[in-house]
């Protein structure tokens, strides 16, 4: 164990411990509600001022609690698109080098044209493509029903295009990835030995490849996380992000904008700050992992 | 139709709809619409500059639209490009030379990379619009100007922008820049140990001069590939900062097409980007191959 991965592990673990309790704080009403921390009379407050631990932005909302909120909003959505884009991305690089020819080529050779695209153009493409009525409106009613939510309210539809935004442009890198991986994979003996025993594609994927990527495919999640962060912090501060209601950090950045000039800048650091810390927590945490296996193999090795 | 009129839809005439419906071409499948995007671009002549269809907005061809937003963008990244990678390249190498040189410039160096970790993992638009406020409030720390992109009058040219684009090109180059320093530091490190670093430190030449003369040489290789990937990463980057600092760019030209659900002029700022960093990739591949002969027969 490294001291970069105790470090990291800690600092990582210490945000998610704030998103969970945040979460549970919600559901069990321990913590009140975001309108009753709001203090309309004195905005801009500084840090340690009374009933404020880290003061209040310039619409008077309570510091501490947005940023204990904002951490769920921040992780879930970051979470979930990193599992997901390296999920995806892993299973479709996979197949692609599993099937080879002309499938796999026209497979990359799409991927490779999404690439060109930088990924901020393309999630500005996206999220104004999927938040536009005419897909939501496609998506069948009864789905709509029940998320409980109409195309325009707060709820799980700006999370899910978020999630979808982020993960669109996630995939591919992990696409690439997977499709070396397991190009290397076929070569294989035990590979080659079980396809000539008959095995099947559907076999062959489920037994023998998945199997063997899916630490790789943890790790590269882990550092899409750390991307999915800024990325979401991106799309917020543009105001592509979460709706008004659900704080994330990003989207405190934005709305510490205005408070900036009036010498409100804590508003603007502390999320920031946050982020930073989370960014480096989960290199950290790779780096630490990486140093950690690489001196496993050489420690056998002698 | 109904994302781009919204409420202002129940006021208009039936007839009006639909004529508004045909002259955008809306009425046609999604596929057909397609379909009639890629005849566009791939028949029309190019002085009829309607290739990319006509923006939403206001009904000129999406080229002109485009093209009156290029010059800041273009200077900007460019001159981000030019900071990240000269600035970064020669940072790395003296990263490289501290840790070499001795217990306490390695503590130094130390020091320094932690703090390029650190910048790396900020969004970039943060220490953007932090910077803004700090130096709105104290104007005497900065003596060039922050906003706009030329002074009211001016020709606007692109050597007049230079001043207004330096601060959101600095910013919008830190992040490449500590990458890129992180990187050459640790490849000239592991140079370092190699053993040609050994003969020309026995023929008397200094640290400097070997790191210098021989190491930065072998560690631009890879530096030159990065090229390829830093175009992309700038260009997205350029969308927030063009924001922050009121540059009439692509990037700002793209989030308000975004807003103003403005599809044409979208899909002409994707296919112009991707065509860029198609480019960029193969020239990042042919100046590579120049560099070092052995590439070319890969």
């Amino acid at each position: 164990m490294t001291s970069k991965l105790k470090l990291g592990q800690t600092l990582f673990l210490f945000l998610l411990t704030l998103a969970l309790t945040s979460y549970l704080a919600r559901q069990l009403q321990l913590m009140p509600p975001q309108a009753l921390m709001t203090d309309l009379i004195s905005p801009n407050l500084p840090p340690f001022s009374q009933g404020h631990l880290f003061g209040t932005d310039n619409l008077g909302r309570d510091l501490a609690s947005m940023l204990w909120t904002g951490a769920l909003g921040t992780m879930a959505v970051a979470l979930t698109a990193a599992l997901s884009a390296a999920f995806f991305g892993y299973l479709f690089g996979a197949v692609s080098a599993l099937i080879g020819g002309i499938v796999d080529n026209f497979l990359m050779r799409l991927v490779d044209a999404l690439l060109s695209i930088p990924s901020i153009i393309l999630l500005l493409t996206i999220s104004a493509l999927i938040t536009a009525p005419e897909f939501t409106k496609l998506l069948p009613d009864l789905l709509l029903r029940a998320l409980s939510v109409s195309s325009y309210s707060d709820g799980l539809l700006p999370f899910f295009s978020v999630v979808a935004a982020i993960a669109a442009t996630g995939w591919l890198e992990s696409a690439r990835v997977a499709r070396a991986l397991v190009l290397k994979l076929k070569e294989e003996d035990y590979f080659v030995a079980a396809q000539s025993l008959g095995a099947g594609s559907w076999h062959l994927l489920r037994q023998h490849i998945l199997p063997a990527l899916v630490g790789i495919a943890l790790l590269e999640a882990t550092l899409l996380t750390a991307d999915a962060i800024i990325m979401e912090s991106g799309l917020s501060f543009l105001g592509l992000g979460l709706g008004a209601s659900t704080p994330s950090w990003g989207s405190m950045l934005r709305d510490a904008q205005p408070g900036l000039l009036a010498g409100n800048f804590w508003a603007a650091l502390l999320p920031g700050l946050l982020i930073s810390t989370a960014v480096i927590a989960i290199h950290l945490l790779c780096e630490g992992y990486m140093d950690t296996v690489s001196h496993g193999i050489r420690t056998r090795a002698r | 139709m109904d994302v781009l009129l919204g409420s202002a839809q129940k006021d208009l005439p039936k007839a009006e709809l639909a004529a508004i419906t045909e002259e955008l071409g809306l009425n046609e499948s999604p596929v057909k619409q397609y379909l009639l995007w890629l005849k566009g671009w791939t028949i029309t002549k190019p002085e009829q500059m309607t290739g990319l269809g006509l923006s939403y907005r206001d009904g000129r061809p999406v080229q002109e639209v485009i093209g009156e937003r290029v010059i800041p963008t273009v200077v900007m990244v460019g001159m981000a490009l030019l900071l990240s990678f000269g600035a970064g390249i020669s940072l790395g190498a003296i990263l490289a030379y501290l840790s070499f040189r001795g217990p306490i410039a390695k503590k130094v160096a130390g020091l320094l990379v932690a703090f390029a970790t650190f910048v790396y993992a900020l969004p970039n638009f943060w220490l953007a619009f932090l910077l803004v406020a700090l130096l709105a409030l104290r104007p005497y720390l900065y003596t060039l100007p922050i906003f706009g992109l030329h002074a009211p009058g001016a020709s606007g040219s692109a050597i007049e922008m230079l001043p207004y684009l330096l601060l959101p090109a600095i910013l919008l180059s830190l992040r490449r820049l500590a990458k890129i320093a992180l990187y050459v530091q640790n490849m000239a490190l592991e140079e370092l140990g190699k053993e040609y670093v050994l003969v020309a430190l026995a023929k008397g030449l200094s640290r400097a001069q070997v790191i210098k003369r021989h190491v930065i040489k072998n560690c631009l290789l890879p530096v030159v590939n990065l090229l390829g990937l830093a175009l992309p990463a700038m260009v997205g980057g350029s969308v927030l900062i063009e924001s922050i600092f009121c540059v009439p760019g692509l990037g700002r030209l793209a989030v308000e097409s975004a807003f103003a659900r403005n599809y044409p002029v979208l899909m002409g700022l994707t296919m112009l980007y991707g065509v860029v960093v198609t480019l960029s990739s193969m020239l990042a591949d042919i100046l590579s191959s120049m560099l070092d002969k052995r590439l070319e027969l890969s």
